[in-house]
C-alpha cells in the first residue's frame, strides 16, 4: 500500500521531469547546446498561467480560464525560447560550445532577476480549479496526476511520430546528424533550430503547468532544479533520444520519491540521483537509450 | 625585446593603476570611519535577491518605515538615523563584503544579519570590531556568543524547547509527526531541541520524522510518511510548509494539528488569499513572538502601516518585519536612555566601538526594558521585552492559532 | 658579470609578466598592509580575487588545456575547504596555530582533493563532452550534501564547521604567494612535453593516441593537478572565513568559476587571472553599490554584462569589429605600437597560444597568426 503510493507519486513526479527533459533533449539533439536557460522558461510559462489565470478567473467558467492561460503561456514561453534563440544564441552559431553555454547561462540569471524584478522574490500560491481524485480501492490517485502522466506520453508519441513522419521532423534528424550536409541538401538551418526551439519552449510550458499542478507556489528560482533534475534525467536516458528522455524523467521521479520516503536516506535524495546518474553514465556512457556515436579523427 | 619590455611596464602600470584606485578609495586603517557622518547610520545585512529575499526585504522596509517614523518625529535629539541595507543573498561568503562596505561607509550600529548563515561570519566581524549587533532575526544560538551581540527573536533553542514542553502539557496521547529542513540551521537546531525536550511518552508511541532538502516543494512523500499524525510539528519556513498543507488536504487527517515555530508566521500570505488558506482543513498554529493577524493593539497598527508604506502584494510583511521594527526602536531607546539614566554622551560622529560600549551597558542594564510591538501585548499595550547578558532576548511567546480545524 | 648581463638580457621577459604583475601587486600591498593603511575591504577583496585567480587558473588546466568541460570545480574547492579547516581545527587543539598550522592545512587540503581528483578523472576517461559535464556537476552536489548531512561532531552538520580565522592583515599575502606557486606549476607544465601532450589530446584525442601519447595518464594528471590545486583555494576559502558550510559550494559556484576562464580566453593563462580579477571586483562593488531596492538589479546587471561580453567575444558575425576594437588595439595605440601583431616574432612563451580545434576567444582577443620560427621542442621540454 505505502509502496504503491510512493510509486505512484514517483511516476507523478517522473512525468515532470520527463515533460522538461523533452525540450531539453529536443533543444540538445537539433541545436547542440545545453540550454541552461530551459528550467527559466518553465519558470516563465508559470508566472503567465499565474497571471492569466488570476486575471481571468471570476470573469470567466475556471475551466475555461485554466485553459487560456495554459494556452497564453505555451505562446508566451514560445515566442520567449524563438527570441533568446535569435538574440542570444544565434549570434554564436559556430563559436565554440562552451561560449553559447556561458550564455544560456546568462539568460537563465537574466530571466530569473526580471521575474524577481515584475513579481518579487516570495512565492505566489496559484489558484487552480479542483480536479477532485479517483478512487480505486483504498488507493487514491488524484486526476491531476493523470493527466500530467497521460499528457507526457501523448506529448512523447506525438514528437516521435513528427519526427519520424513529416518533413520537418525529418529535416530535423537531419539537421541532428550532420548539419552541413544538410543544409547542402536544402534544409534551412535556420529555421529548423527556430522550430525546435519553439517546440522545446512550449513543453515546457506545459511543464510549467504540470508541476503547478503538482505544488501550486511559483517563485523566480521556480525553473533551476527542476530543470537540472530534468537535465539529469535526459542525461540518463540518453540525450538526444525521446523515449530516453521520458525513460529517465520517470526513473528520477521514482527513485527520488522512494528515497524521500526513507527516513535515514531522505536527506541523501539528491546524492542518489546523482550518483546514479553517474554509475550509469560510466557503464553506459552515452545513457541508457543513448545512440553511440563512433568518434572519427 | 623592446616591445616586450614595455608590455611588461605598462602591465605594471595597469597594475599600480588597479593599486591606485583601490587605495583612493580609503587611506587609513584603524579609524573612525564615521567621524564624518551627518546622521546615525544603523547597517543591516540581508538577503534582498535570492530565495530567501522576501525575509531581507521586510527587514529592510521595516526598519526603513522605523526610522522614517523616528526622523518625522525630530530624530533623536535632533539627531538623524540613516539606514544601510546590503544584499548577502543568504551567504556566509558575502559578508565580509557586506559587513566592511557598511562598516567604512561608516555604519555605527549594526541589526548584523537577517538570517542565521550568514550571521556567523557577521558576529567574528563585528566582534574584531566593536560594533553593536542587535537582530532581529537571526536565532541561531551561536550568534549571540560574543558580548556585542544580542537577539530579538527567539534563540532556536529556546523555541525547540519551548514547542517541545507546549507539546508535554497539551499534546499528550496524541501521536506526533516532524517535518523539517535537514540542510538548514534553523530548521535542524529547533528540531534536535525539541526531541530532546520531548517526553518520554511520546518517544516510546514513535515519533514520525520526514525531512527534506533544498528547495524543492513537492512533498507528497512526506505527507505520506506522516498522515497518521495528529499533531504535526512544523520548524520550518512559510514556503514549504504552505506546500506541505496544501499536499496533505486529503492525506493527513482533518482533526491533526499543524504547530511551527516563528518560522511558520504569515504562512496565511502564501495561499494568495484567504479562502484558499482556509482551505486547509486542519488547525494551524504557531509559537511566537509576533501576531500578524492581531486585530487590535501595537501588532495591528504596525502591519496597518506597513501595507499602506509597502506593497503588501509583492513584499509581505511577516515577523522578520515586525522584529526589524523593533529593533530600530530599541536602539532608539536605549540611546535615549544611555544619555537620560546613565549620563553618556554621544553624537552622529560617534565611532562604532563607543556606540556599542554604551548600548552594551544599557541592554545589560536590569532597569532597561522596551515596550515593543513584538512579544506578547495585552490590548493595546505594547509589550514588556529585555535582554539578558549573554544577549538573549526575554519576552513572552504565545501560541497563536492562525486557524482552527475546520 | 658581463655573462650575468647578458643572460638578463636573454631572458624571455614576456613569459614572465604573469609573476611580474603579481608579485609587483603582492609587493606594493604588502608595503602598504605593513604601514597598517589597508582599509578591511580592500584586505577581504583581495582574498578573494586572489581564491578566484587560483580557481580560474586550475579550472583552466582541464576546461582550456585539456579540452574538457568541468562543471564540479567547487566541489574540490569544498573538500579542500572542509579537510583544510577541519586541520587547522585539529591542530590548533595540539597547539600548532598560525603559518605553520596553514601550511600543514594546505598539504593535506590539497592532496585530499588531489585525489578526489583522480577519482572524478576515471570517468573522463571514457566519457566526453557534455557527459562528462554533468558527471562532473553530480560529483560536486554529491560531495556537498555528504558534508551538509555530515555528524555535528565531524564537520558541522548544517551549521557548518567553525574554522580558525587567519590574521586577516596577513592572509592575502599567502594567497598570492599560492598564485604564484599555482602558475610556476602550471606554466611548468604546460611548457613541458607533458604539457604538450595534454594540448594535443584537446586537440584531437585519437591522433594523440595514435602518437604514443599515454591518454590515460596525461587525463588523470591535469585532473589531479587541477584539483590539487582548487584544494588549496578551499583551504585558503576556510582560512578567509570563520565557517565553511557547504551549501556555499553548490554548481553555481562551480559555473561563476567556468565563466572567469571562458572569459578570460580558453588555454589563456594570463587572460584568466584578469578576468578572475575583473569578475570578483565587479561582484563586489556591485553588491556594496546596488544597495536597498536597487539590490535586485544585480544580478540583471551581471547577466547582461555577460551575456554582451560573451557574444562580442566569440560571435563569428563579429570578428571584424572585435579585431579593430579591442583591448589590446587601445594599449597599443596609447604606447604607439604597430599593431600589426605579426611583426612581433618573438613568440616563445606562447604555448597556450597554438591555434586548435576549441576557438580562441580571449578577452584580450589575441589574433594567431603563422609564425615563422620554429619552436626548438627539446628546448622547450626543459625548461
Amino acid at each position: 500500500m505505502e509502496f504503491l503510493l510512493t510509486l505512484i507519486n514517483g511516476v507523478s513526479l517522473g512525468g515532470i521531469y520527463a515533460m522538461i527533459a523533452l525540450g531539453y533533449t529536443m533543444v540538445y539533439g537539433i541545436a547542440k547546446m545545453l540550454n541552461f536557460a530551459h528550467g527559466d522558461i518553465i519558470m516563465v510559462g508559470g508566472y503567465s498561467i499565474f497571471v492569466f489565470a488570476a486575471t481571468s478567473f471570476g470573469t470567466l467558467p475556471p475551466w475555461v480560464s485554466l485553459l487560456f492561460a495554459v494556452l497564453m503561456a505555451v505562446i508566451i514561453c514560445a515566442l520567449l525560447g524563438f527570441g533568446v534563440e535569435k538574440l542570444a544564441y544565434k549570434p554564436l552559431r559556430g563559436a565554440s560550445p562552451l561560449a553559447v553555454l556561458i550564455t544560456a547561462i546568462g539568460v537563465s540569471s537574466f530571466l530569473q532577476s526580471l521575474a524577481q524584478v515584475f513579481f518579487g522574490s516570495a512565492a505566489k500560491f496559484v489558484q487552480f480549479p479542483d480536479l477532485g481524485s479517483l478512487s480505486l480501492g483504498e488507493l487514491t490517485v488524484s486526476y491531476s496526476t493523470l493527466i500530467t502522466l497521460i499528457s507526457t506520453v501523448i506529448v512523447m508519441l506525438a514528437l516521435t511520430l513528427f519526427v519520424k513522419l513529416t518533413k520537418t521532423g525529418r529535416a530535423m534528424l537531419a539537421v541532428s546528424e550532420d548539419r552541413e550536409a544538410a543544409q547542402l541538401m536544402g534544409v534551412n538551418i535556420n529555421f529548423i533550430i527556430s522550430i525546435t526551439f519553439i517546440i522545446g519552449s512550449s513543453l515546457a510550458a506545459l511543464a510549467g503547468l504540470f508541476s503547478l499542478m503538482n505544488v501550486p507556489f511559483i517563485k523566480p528560482t521556480f525553473g533551476s532544479l527542476p530543470g537540472i533534475k530534468a537535465f539529469t534525467a535526459a542525461v540518463i536516458g540518453g540525450i538526444g533520444s525521446i523515449p530516453g528522455a521520458m525513460l529517465g524523467g520517470i526513473l528520477l521521479g521514482v527513485v527520488e520519491c522512494f528515497s524521500n520516503s526513507v527516513p535515514t536516506l531522505a536527506p541523501y535524495t539528491n546524492a542518489i540521483e546523482f550518483a546514479i546518474l553517474i554509475i550509469i553514465l560510466i557503464v553506459k556512457p552515452t545513457g541508457i537509450l543513448g545512440k553511440k556515436r563512433r568518434e572519427k579523427v | 625585446m623592446k616591445n616586450v619590455f614595455k608590455k611588461v611596464v605598462s602591465f605594471t602600470l595597469a597594475a599600480a593603476l588597479t593599486v591606485g584606485s583601490m587605495f583612493a578609495l580609503a587611506s587609513c586603517g584603524k579609524k573612525n570611519y564615521a567621524k564624518d557622518n551627518e546622521t546615525i547610520k544603523i547597517g543591516v545585512s540581508g538577503p534582498l535577491t535570492g530565495g530567501a529575499a522576501k525575509y531581507g526585504i521586510a527587514v529592510k522596509n521595516s526598519a526603513k518605515m522605523a526610522i522614517d517614523e523616528i526622523n518625522a518625529a525630530g530624530g533623536l535629539y535632533g539627531m538623524k538615523f540613516e539606514l544601510l541595507a546590503l544584499d548577502d543573498e543568504h551567504k556566509k561568503e558575502n559578508v565580509t563584503t557586506t559587513y566592511s562596505a557598511m562598516y567604512e561607509d561608516g555604519m555605527q550600529i549594526s541589526l548584523g544579519t537577517v538570517t542565521t548563515a550568514p550571521g556567523l561570519e557577521f558576529k567574528e566581524l563585528s566582534k574584531d570590531d566593536n560594533v553593536f549587533v542587535l537582530t532581529p532575526s537571526a536565532t541561531g544560538d551561536d550568534i549571540v556568543e560574543y558580548s556585542n551581540a544580542y537577539q530579538m527573536c527567539f534563540a532556536d533553542s529556546n523555541q525547540g524547547t519551548a514547542s517541545a514542553q507546549y507539546f508535554n502539557a497539551n499534546y499528550q496521547g496524541k501521536k506526533v509527526g516532524v517535518f523539517y529542513k535537514a540542510d538548514d540551521e534553523y530548521s535542524s537546531g529547533i528540531y534536535e531541541k525539541f526531541i530532546a525536550s520531548l517526553d518520554q511518552s511520546f518517544k516510546s508511541a514513535g515519533v514520525e520524522t520526514a525531512t527534506f532538502t533544498g528547495d524543492g516543494l513537492d512533498f507528497s512523500t512526506q505527507v505520506n510518511m506522516l498522515k497518521d499524525c495528529e499533531v504535526i510539528f512544523l520548524p520550518i519556513y512559510t514556503e514549504p510548509a504552505a506546500a506541505f498543507m496544501k499536499k496533505g488536504v486529503g492525506v493527513i487527517s482533518n482533526s491533526a494539528i499543524y504547530y511551527g515555530c516563528d518560522g511558520l508566521d504569515g504562512v496565511e500570505a502564501e495561499f494568495g488569499t484567504w479562502d484558499e488558506f482556509m482551505a486547509i482543513p486542519q488547525e494551524v498554529s504557531f509559537l511566537s513572538h509576533f501576531n500578524s493577524k492581531a486585530e487590535s493593539g501595537p501588532a495591528y497598527d504596525f502591519v496597518q502601516k506597513y501595507n499602506a508604506t509597502y506593497d503588501s502584494d509583492k513584499e509581505p510583511v511577516n515577523q522578520f518585519g515586525a522584529a526589524a521594527y523593533d529593533c530600530v526602536y530599541a536602539i532608539f531607546e536605549a540611546l535615549k536612555f544611555a544619555k537620560e539614566n546613565l549620563g553618556k554622551e554621544f553624537d552622529e560622529s560617534t565611532s562604532p566601538s563607543d556606540y556599542c560600549d554604551i548600548l552594551t551597558e544599557v541592554f545589560n542594564s536590569d532597569s532597561f526594558v522596551f515596550h515593543g510591538i513584538t512579544g506578547k501585548c495585552e490590548g493595546n499595550n505594547k509589550s514588556d521585552i529585555s535582554w539578558d547578558d549573554s544577549g538573549f532576548v526575554n519576552k513572552q511567546a504565545d501560541k497563536y492559532v492562525v486557524k482552527p480545524a475546520n | 658579470m658581463s655573462a650575468f648581463i647578458v643572460k638578463f638580457k636573454n631572458i624571455k621577459w614576456k613569459r614572465y609578466t604573469n609573476y611580474i604583475g603579481i608579485s609587483l601587486v603582492l609587493l606594493v600591498f604588502t608595503v602598504l598592509t605593513l604601514a597598517d593603511s589597508l582599509p578591511q575591504s580592500t584586505l577581504f577583496l583581495l582574498e578573494k580575487i586572489g581564491i578566484s585567480i587560483i580557481l580560474s587558473i586550475s579550472l583552466g588546466l582541464v576546461v582550456g588545456f585539456l579540452g574538457e568541460l568541468s562543471l564540479g570545480h567547487a566541489g574540490f574547492m569544498c573538500i579542500g575547504a572542509y579537510i583544510g579547516g577541519k586541520t587547522a581545527e585539529l591542530l590548533s587543539d595540539v597547539g600548532v596555530e598560525g603559518i605553520f598550522a596553514l601550511l600543514i592545512s594546505v598539504v593535506v587540503g590539497a592532496l585530499t582533493a588531489a585525489v578526489f581528483g583522480f577519482i572524478v578523472g576515471l570517468p573522463a576517461l571514457r566519457l566526453k563532452g557534455d557527459y562528462l559535464a554533468i558527471v562532473t556537476l553530480a560529483f560536486c552536489e554529491i560531495v556537498k550534501t555528504a558534508f551538509e548531512n555530515s555528524s555535528k561532531e565531524s564537520f558541522g552538520g548544517p551549521m557548518g564547521l567553525r574554522t580558525p580565522r587567519f590574521d586577516k592583515h596577513y592572509l592575502f599575502i599567502i594567497i598570492f604567494s599560492f598564485i604564484l606557486v599555482c602558475l610556476a606549476v602550471m606554466q611548468n607544465l604546460i611548457r613541458s612535453k607533458h604539457g604538450r601532450a595534454i594540448t594535443a589530446i584537446r586537440d584531437n584525442e585519437i591522433a594523440a593516441r595514435a602518437t604514443g601519447i599515454n591518454v590515460t595518464k596525461y587525463k588523470l594528471l591535469a585532473f589531479i593537478i587541477s584539483a590539487a590545486f582548487a584544494g588549496v583555494a578551499g583551504v585558503m576559502y576556510s582560512f578567509a572565513n570563520s565557517t565553511v558550510a557547504a551549501s556555499a559550494f553548490d554548481y553555481n559556484y562551480s559555473i561563476e568559476i567556468l565563466v572567469m576562464v571562458v572569459l578570460g580566453g580558453m588555454g589563456n593563462i594570463t587572460g584568466g587571472i584578469i578576468s578572475a580579477t575583473v569578475i570578483t571586483f565587479l561582484n563586489v562593488k556591485l553588491t556594496t553599490m546596488l544597495t536597498g531596492d536597487n539590490a535586485v538589479l544585480k544580478d540583471l546587471v551581471y547577466a547582461l554584462i555577460l551575456v554582451l561580453i560573451v557574444i562580442y567575444n566569440n560571435a563569428p558575425a563579429l570578428k571584424y569589429v572585435r579585431e579593430r576594437y579591442n583591448i589590446r588595439a587601445l594599449t597599443d595605440k596609447i604606447f604607439k605600437k604597430r599593431s600589426d601583431v605579426s611583426y612581433d616574432t618573438d613568440d616563445e612563451g606562447k604555448w597556450d597560444r597554438v591555434p586548435t580545434k576549441i576557438k580562441m576567444d580571449e578577452l584580450l582577443s589575441v589574433d594567431v597568426v603563422v609564425r615563422e620560427s620554429v619552436i626548438d621542442p627539446d628546448k622547450e621540454g626543459k625548461e
